[in-house]
């Protein structure tokens, strides 16, 4: 699975390190431990851009960023950028920005990918399946009902019952709904029981697998 | 031609009977001619409700196997005019009829009366689909728990498959104290999960235990609350446009603990 904080990705002007939003700077150490050792050549002596893709670090934490790089990798800090910064401040302890995994693999592109519309509530004893693409729920999908999808799930309305997206077992697979009080999800074969709310939260929430391989329920925001 | 409506619920215990046997005598009450059908065969009920019992000589059953004439198995309620009764079989269960059957009886009986009230046993099997098959329209009952929505839900389902419409919802044993200090779902929670129209919400009356004991249904006696919401759903049944009141408890206190809820 690609690591979830941070991205090293080759451009045109040289390497980006991409930072993702993260709990701690320790975090990101271990996580740019991680992703230099995956490369199977060296990169010393390279210099790479620093992108955040999170909510801007501190001066010391990018001078500590800066001084590791040089001395553990030989890396040169070319300069530190702040790309599309999420607005948000972060929900609780959980990142604030959907790291959809990137299709590694043909089950996970979204691309010419087939969706069902299902223009009604679902009640009670109702299944909607479609393995062949994702499903769309313009209304409620109640207790004691099933969706299940081989892509994502969106739902325009409650998610209550059961849902499970990425039946054929695509991890990227995502479940939104406008109100999500579901009381499984499962994602792939990830099964996780949601925290259960007395009251609708007011806004759209998503059920992603992120880092450490568990299905996180966070607020939606547009990918 | 009369209407032919079904009172239906999913869940056991949640006052199908007896509404069925209170609005059937409402709608007498104001006039129009009734018959209540007990659709629950081999474990009939609502004869006891309509206090009836001792008077049926024939059931839907002998007029399934043509012992009798349909006319002829109606039970008249002689405290009201225009309200019969047609009993179930408690000697049978519920695979003894077919539901063509069902719809057979429902066609003949709404030629000759304003509506047609099919009290449903509780379950989703074939006893349903019997009470179900010549109905134009629905009731579903539910009590503001859990349990009963779900099972309410789930008939909503089935009944929008057989393309019965409109499904109404009568919301039964509804607590204002329990909802005011937040133990009991209000009217708002169980339409939003439910989402069909309300004609009605009966407040939890101990009477009705007594009434049902006594076979006499409430409606007769007019002081009740539970009566007066009864005549009230039969009242909106023929066409008139009463608004529902707000059970809710009023009063500072509950206003304030409804603010602090919010807040919440």
């Amino acid at each position: 699975m690609a690591n979830p904080i941070v991205a090293l990705r080759a451009y045109r002007d040289g390497l980006h390190l991409i930072i993702r939003p993260h709990l701690s700077i320790a975090e990101v150490e271990e996580a740019i431990q991680q992703e230099i050792s995956r490369m199977n050549r060296s990169l010393a002596g390279t210099s790479v851009q620093i992108v955040l893709k999170c909510p801007a670090l501190e001066e010391e934490d990018i001078s500590l960023l800066r001084s590791k790089l040089q001395e553990t990798y030989d890396l040169t800090v070319r300069g530190v950028e702040v790309a599309d910064a999420p607005v948000l401040a972060p929900i609780a302890a959980a990142p604030t920005m959907h790291t959809i995994s990137p299709a590694t693999d043909s089950r996970d592109s979204r691309d010419g990918e087939i969706s069902r519309v299902v223009p009604h509530t679902l009640r009670s004893g109702q299944t909607e399946e479609f393995p062949q693409g994702s499903l769309i729920i313009y209304g409620d999908v109640n207790s004691g009902s099933e969706v299940r999808a081989g892509g994502d799930i969106v739902v325009l309305g409650t998610l209550r019952g059961n849902a499970y997206a990425g039946m054929n077992g695509r991890l990227s697979a995502v479940i939104i709904a406008m109100d999500l009080a579901a009381l499984q999800l499962q994602i792939g074969n990830y099964v996780t029981r949601p925290t259960v709310n007395e009251k609708p939260r007011g806004y759209p929430e998503i059920a992603r697998i992120g880092a450490e391989d568990v299905i996180i329920v966070e607020k939606f925001v547009k990918f | 031609m009369g209407k032919v409506i079904v009172v239906t619920s999913g869940k056991g215990g949640v006052g199908k009977t007896t509404s069925t046997a209170n609005l059937g005598t409402a709608l007498a009450l104001l006039d129009k001619t009734v018959v209540v059908v007990d659709a629950d065969v081999g474990l009939r009920n609502l004869d006891i409700v309509m206090g009836l019992e001792s008077r049926i000589v024939y059931t839907s059953m002998d007029v399934i196997e043509k012992q009798c004439e349909l006319s002829k198995a109606l039970v008249r309620d002689r405290r009201v005019d225009g309200l019969m009764l047609l009993a179930a079989s408690q000697k049978n269960n519920k695979d003894d009829i077919q539901p063509e059957q069902m719809k057979a009886i429902c066609d003949k009986l709404r030629t000759t009366h304003d509506f047609v009230l099919i009290d449903s046993p509780a379950g989703i099997e074939r006893g349903f689909s019997n009470a179900s098959a010549g109905a134009d329209e629905a009731i579903v009952v539910t009590t503001p728990d859990v349990s009963a929505i779900r099972d309410a839900d789930r008939i909503i389902g089935l009944l929008q498959n057989a393309r019965i419409e409109p499904i109404n919802l009568v919301i039964n044993r509804f607590s204002p104290q329990l909802v005011g200090n937040g133990s009991m779902m209000d009217q708002a929670d169980v339409l939003d999960i439910l989402n069909i129209d309300l004609i009605g919400i009966v407040p939890e009356d101990s009477e009705v235990i007594t009434s049902t004991n006594r076979g006499i249904p409430l409606v007769y006696e007019d002081a009740s609350a539970g009566a007066q919401a009864y005549m009230r759903i039969a009242r909106r049944l023929t066409g008139q446009r009463i608004p529902i009141p707000d059970f809710e408890q009023k009063g500072l206190l509950n206003n304030i603990m409804n603010w602090f809820k919010k807040k919440k």
